[in-house]
């Protein structure tokens, strides 16, 4: 197995050089995201290092329990981002959306690790955290857009579905169409990116797992059950963050109250 | 979700709805202070006024989509409330203004109110469908157009359609011919107000609409 070349500190600022010209793109056009952007660069860069610190010494301890520890914290942090970036009250949604997330993860994370994989240890920090991180990771991006999608719709298109639910629709009825819409929305380009994987993207996980010393053979095997984990987990998550979100948001009678 | 005999609302008693005292605020403002008014099986009556006078709350109030802050409302025997509402809605037609529903074809306006569960059972035959088209003076043939290859008059008639297809006892409708010329104002007034077992609480500026309406509600 040939070594990795290392990126030393120096070579990692001057990629950093590069960012100059997005940057300057988002401040050109006054799209107002240059700060959310610089900010999000910064906030990434301490994490990862941070991170990666950390994991270092997690792996080598590798105790169940601080492994689930960790997992929990980035269950957390998954579902602030989520009610975070899809404007919700943090309050009123923190329970729904981290049940369901818990629940997803915890279902696709069994099966895949305990089943598939056939792991003795289920919760053996090397293959427990960078899955989980990879699920947690597309998943927020899944339930952001269908979140923001779902709640959009139903105050835009409030009068059909009020239309249904007083000619007798029950609330689930009522709401098919609107669960329909963003479900669309959400996995459309989840699909589309399925369907072109090998072709055009080459992604992360295998490209890591073959640039860390892996054949590209078990790097393949590996990226093909992630994806299928990915997009499985993906949709649980949206599916119970709306299930259970639903139970929040409508009063007695049916009426979306005010979640903004 | 299920309607055991003992729940489902007595629909042979009198009268249909009963408003009592009833009071509606909309923001800060009281828009409706004390009022009462009872509707009779078959009654034929319309809520008239000038705008923002909330003759619209009171329609979304019968239907429980604002809450009133003071009085009762009672359909049949039963009084508007949480756990009475699914009864009451699934006893009910309703029609909002045309502009508030997007839809993509005319058969979707027809037969998307039929895949509900509650009235499945009276989806119509194609002979229905065609016959209260051409009551509403809309040809069978627009079934197959898309929405927006069709006037906003004819897609008003074609929900009222829709509305009338479902067989409840109660239509509750807002401003039914806003979009209509005069002569299928007429057409659709008459005969709407003419369904004798039917009763009708709409809102209407119009003024065929009011004069041939049994009670008037003027705010």
């Amino acid at each position: 197995m040939k070594g990795v070349i290392d990126i030393d500190y120096l070579s990692l600022i001057l990629g950093y050089i590069i960012l100059i010209i997005p940057f300057y793109i988002l401040w050109y056009y006054k799209t107002g995201l240059l700060k959310d952007a610089v900010f999000a660069f910064i906030r990434m860069t301490i994490q990862l290092l941070l991170v990666g610190f950390y994991l270092e010494y997690i792996f080598e301890l590798n105790s169940s329990i601080l492994n689930l520890a960790w997992v929990l914290v980035m269950t957390i942090l998954a579902t602030y981002t989520v009610i975070n970036r899809s404007d919700l009250k943090l309050k009123e949604f923190f329970i729904p959306i981290f049940i369901a997330i818990v629940l997803s993860v915890l279902i696709i994370d069994a099966y895949f690790l305990g089943f598939v994989i056939k792991l003795n240890n289920l919760f053996d920090a090397r293959y427990l955290i960078p899955i989980t991180g990879m699920l947690l990771g597309n998943s927020i991006k899944t339930i952001i857009i269908a979140l923001n999608h779902y709640y959009k719709q139903l105050k835009k298109e409030k009068e059909l579905y009020k239309w249904y639910l007083a000619n007798g629709a029950t609330k689930q009825e009522a709401l098919v169409p609107f669960k329909k819409e963003a479900l669309k929305s959400a996995f459309n380009p989840v699909i589309a990116n399925v369907a072109i994987v090998g072709l055009i993207s080459l992604p992360g996980m295998m490209t890591g797992q073959i640039l860390g010393g892996s054949s590209p053979a078990v790097a393949v095997k590996y990226q093909i059950m992630l994806m299928i984990m990915v997009f499985s987990s993906s949709i649980f998550s949206v599916f119970l963050s709306i299930y259970f979100a639903d139970k929040k948001v409508f009063d007695d009678f049916g009426n979306l109250k005010k979640i903004r | 979700m299920g309607y055991p005999d003992k729940k489902r609302i007595n629909t042979t008693s009198t009268p249909i709805i009963s408003v009592n005292n009833i009071s509606i605020f909309f923001d800060e403002n009281e828009v409706i202070k004390n009022l009462s008014f009872q509707v009779e099986k078959g009654d034929k009556v319309v809520i008239t006024g000038e705008s923002g006078k909330g003759k619209s709350s009171i329609l979304n109030a019968l239907l429980g989509f604002i809450k009133i802050s003071a009085g009762s409302i009672y359909f049949f025997d039963k009084e508007l409330s949480a756990e009475n509402i699914s009864e009451i809605r699934s006893n009910i037609a309703w029609l909002p203004q045309e502009t508030a529903l997007h839809f993509d074809t005319v058969k979707e306006i027809i037969y998307s109110l039929f895949s509900l569960k509650i009235n499945k059972q009276n989806t119509p035959s194609e002979s229905e469908v065609n016959q209260i088209l051409n009551d509403l003076n809309i040809s069978p043939d627009q079934l197959n157009r898309e929405i927006d290859e069709i006037s906003g008059g004819q897609k008003q008639r074609i929900l009222l359609a829709g509305a009338l297809l479902l067989k409840k006892g109660i239509l509750i409708v807002d401003e039914p011919t806003s979009d209509l010329d005069e002569k299928n104002k007429k057409t659709i007034t008459d005969f709407i107000l003419s369904q004798k077992d039917l009763t009708v609480v709409a809102v209407s500026h119009d003024s065929y609409w009011i004069n041939h309406s049994s009670k008037i509600i003027a705010l």
